[in-house]
């Protein structure tokens, strides 16, 4: 009995730490998805306007990585939950 | 320091007898900033007009066009022109007055040369496409023409085709189409042309050569050959020439665009019949310098006076005025926007904050001697972008030691272990390797960051409404509503602390949080009244900015996590390029040495290579984009407005010739 206990209980743990780096996927993958949508108009805006005037480049990739918080939100929560 | 230059608002007035020297002996400081004379009849300056330019600019224009136009043949420009050596601008003047007619008619000798060259290239090769499918008929090309009762035609066609007449025609079926000459009496050629075009005829023009179609194929063949024996002795002539002209076109560009701008300079005064009025800016530092130049240009017959009324701030041009360590950030902040002159100039914490970022995420011994090994190699290309190259110079240069100096402290190379423990935190993540990173210590750090930057943004806030708005309710308002904000931000902390102790409450974190639950419910109180008094200050100014509480005080103090995040994923992609290149190709290939072990073990060097390249790059943009967005987002947004008049001096910074 204690032995069958304590197979469940590694089992359980297993299954446990697979579904932590599931979410921890999740919460990165689905982020970037979402910034990949913000991203997108921002960024067909920018290459149009660095095509119109060169100068705009460094202000155009600024604003084209503003989105980005999204994903690091995810980053943030994917390390998190893998080394807390 | 957080100050720009200041500036004192000079007016010079003399008879127009003295414009040119006065023009000049500005133009030799190069330290006045004009403002322009805009004719609005402003109060005080009735009758007054723009100024007409010097009777030489014409002329001058016009040389300078024809050097340009040069400039364009030879694809050169003074930017593309290094280490020429300096003239006296007068051998210059001399040289266009002299050698410019020579070498300008030189120029248009080899540019006609070169497009008539390309003209008969262009129609040999032509002749040679046309006269091709007249090879596929045994007919000679004087056969085709001269006739009175008889129609040629010759052309492309789907399929053959019969006549129901008496004709001689001749059908050849080639790769780019089928082709048919035909030749028909002129009383059916009505009827001809019916049955052609029936059948999708599309006719060519028929040869104005005589002889086989070989021999005058091969002719044009030859002609060819010349015209492109011409065309390339044009295109090296034409290089010779930019060779030996170029640095002296480049130094004529100079000279004249110098003279140029000196030419046109009245049309920025303010004149009247027998005076000009100019109106600018100059450094306080140089107004003496100015003043006495002037005086001494024109023999004493002019005015300059320094206008001491009330000055709009707004119209004052910006120089930055940084000690010269922070000079190479003032690229950054132009990227964003010049300060405004009386507000707070940011450079400085720019100028140390970005390296050091840069260095805090990328911090790496490995990928910073890649960046200073980068820096160096591409010192000279730089370097010859001018002032803005020799700032970003410097700009890689301190970003490179910083992430070296870093990556000595976090012990890590190429996302490899050094002979030591990290000395400040450990962020060697669990792949291949055994101890843990220091996550949580990470993050909190890059929030306690971020709570700093917020903090000093509102101070500086404040201080910027108190400097640069007019006195009166409002700007108390609007300091208000910055304390606002950062009481706001600081009850909210200090309410989190009083409830939770953090420093028990994060699990894994080895920094020392003080714990404030011990002095309870007092502290909680504090906490609550800063909020809520921060809040009704805010809401005075405008209740709208309410609104914004979420992303003022959570996201943008938590988007500093970026600083660990991103420096995490930094190394662990390092670490996943060791451990595949490792792991799965380099041990085994050892473990067991064969041919397909050396084959795998250029497989596993390649899979270091690539992925450690993809890893600088990658770099550049987490460890120099998000510090720089963390400025311009989270921080300039709580104080910064910019759009400050740039200071442009009258005159241009000489390359190649001096006066």
């Amino acid at each position: 009995m204690a032995v069958e206990a304590l197979i469940t209980d590694i089992g359980a743990q297993a299954i446990g730490s697979g579904l932590a780096a599931v979410g921890a996927g999740l919460a990165v993958g689905l982020a970037g998805i979402g910034t990949g949508v913000g991203e997108q108009g921002i960024g067909a805006a920018a290459v149009g306007a660095t095509a119109e005037d060169r100068g705009m480049f460094g202000l155009a990739l600024l604003f084209t990585v503003l989105p980005e918080t999204v994903v690091i939100f995810g980053l943030v929560i994917a390390l998190l939950i893998m080394f807390i | 320091m957080f100050q720009p230059k200041p500036m004192t608002h000079l007016l010079i007035a003399a008879s127009k007898e003295q414009m040119a020297s006065v023009v000049t002996e500005l133009y030799r400081h190069r330290v006045f900033h004009i403002t322009d004379f805009v004719d609005q009849g402003k109060e005080g300056y009735e009758g007054v007009k723009l100024g007409v330019p010097f009777e030489n600019a014409g002329q001058l224009s016009s040389d300078l066009i024809k050097i340009r136009s040069i400039e364009n043949v030879f694809q050169t420009s003074p930017g593309t022109q290094f280490d020429v050596p300096v003239r006296p601008a007068e051998t210059i003047r001399a040289a266009i007055n002299n050698e410019l007619p020579k070498i300008e008619s030189e120029v248009s000798t080899l540019t006609a040369k070169r497009s008539n060259a390309e003209t008969k290239i262009r129609e040999c090769e032509q002749r040679i496409n046309e006269l091709k499918p007249f090879a596929l008929v045994p007919v000679e090309l004087d056969l085709y023409r001269g006739y009175e009762s008889l129609a040629v035609y010759a052309g492309y066609i789907e399929k053959d085709i019969d006549f129901a007449f008496p004709s001689e025609k001749y059908f050849a079926a080639g790769k780019d189409g089928n082709f048919l000459v035909a030749f028909v009496e002129s009383a059916n050629a009505q009827e001809a042309e019916k049955v052609l075009s029936d059948a999708g005829f599309i006719s060519v023009s028929l040869p104005t050569e005589t002889g086989t179609v070989q021999a005058a194929i091969d002719k044009y063949n030859t002609e060819l050959v010349q015209a492109k024996a011409d065309l390339a002795d044009a295109s090296a002539k034409i290089l010779e020439a930019k060779a030996k002209y170029a640095d002296l076109l480049a130094a004529c560009d100079e000279v004249l665009s110098c003279d140029v701008e000196r030419a046109e300079a009245p049309l920025r005064f303010a004149t009247t019949e027998e005076a000009f009025v100019l109106d600018g800016w100059v450094p306080y530092d140089d107004v003496a310098k100015i003043e006495a130049g002037l005086i001494q240009a024109t023999g004493g017959h002019v005015f300059v006076t320094v206008d001491e009324d009330e000055i709009n701030y707004d119209e004052v041009p910006v120089e930055y005025n940084n000690p010269a360590f922070a000079k190479p950030a003032e690229v950054l902040m132009d990227l964003y926007a010049r300060p405004k002159f009386k507000e707070l100039d940011p450079t400085i914490i720019l100028s140390i904050m970005f390296p050091l970022l840069f260095g805090v995420i990328v911090g790496d011994v490995g990928y910073g001697l890649i960046y200073l090994a980068l820096a160096l190699v591409g010192r000279k290309l730089l370097m010859r972008m001018g002032e803005m190259g020799a700032k970003a110079f410097k700009i890689i240069l301190g970003c490179g030691i910083s992430t070296v100096v870093f990556g000595l402290l976090y012990s890590e190379i190429f996302g490899l272990s050094l002979p030591w423990h990290s000395i400040l935190f450990s962020r060697h993540l669990p792949i291949g390797g055994d101890h843990l990173p220091q996550v949580m210590d990470l993050l909190v750090i890059s929030v306690a960051i971020g709570v700093i930057y917020l903090s000093v943004g509102w101070i500086f806030g404040m201080i910027n409404h108190a400097r640069m708005d007019h006195k009166g309710a409002h700007r108390t308002k609007a300091i208000l509503g910055k304390f606002g904000w950062f009481a706001m931000f600081w009850g909210m902390l200090i309410i989190l602390f009083s409830l939770i102790d953090i420093g028990t409450f994060i699990a894994g974190i080895t920094i020392p949080l003080p714990n404030l639950t011990v002095i309870g419910l007092p502290l909680t109180i504090v906490g609550a009244v800063l909020f809520v008094l921060g809040a009704v200050f805010v809401a005075r100014e405008n209740p709208l900015d309410l609104m914004e509480i979420p992303t003022n005080l959570l996201s943008h103090m938590l988007s500093f996590c970026r600083i660990a995040a991103v420096g995490l994923s930094s190394v662990a992609i390092a670490m996943v390029v060791n451990f595949l290149a490792m792991e799965f190709f380099i041990s085994p290939a050892l473990a067991d040495f064969s041919v397909v072990g050396v084959l795998l073990i250029i497989v596993g060097v390649l899979v270091l290579i690539i992925g450690h390249a993809l890893n600088v790059v990658l770099g550049v943009i987490g460890g120099a984009l998000h510090p720089i967005r963390l400025h311009y987002v989270e921080f300039f947004t709580k104080f910064y407005q910019g759009g400050g008049v740039i200071y442009k001096p009258f005159g241009l910074k000489r390359k190649f010739s001096e006066e």
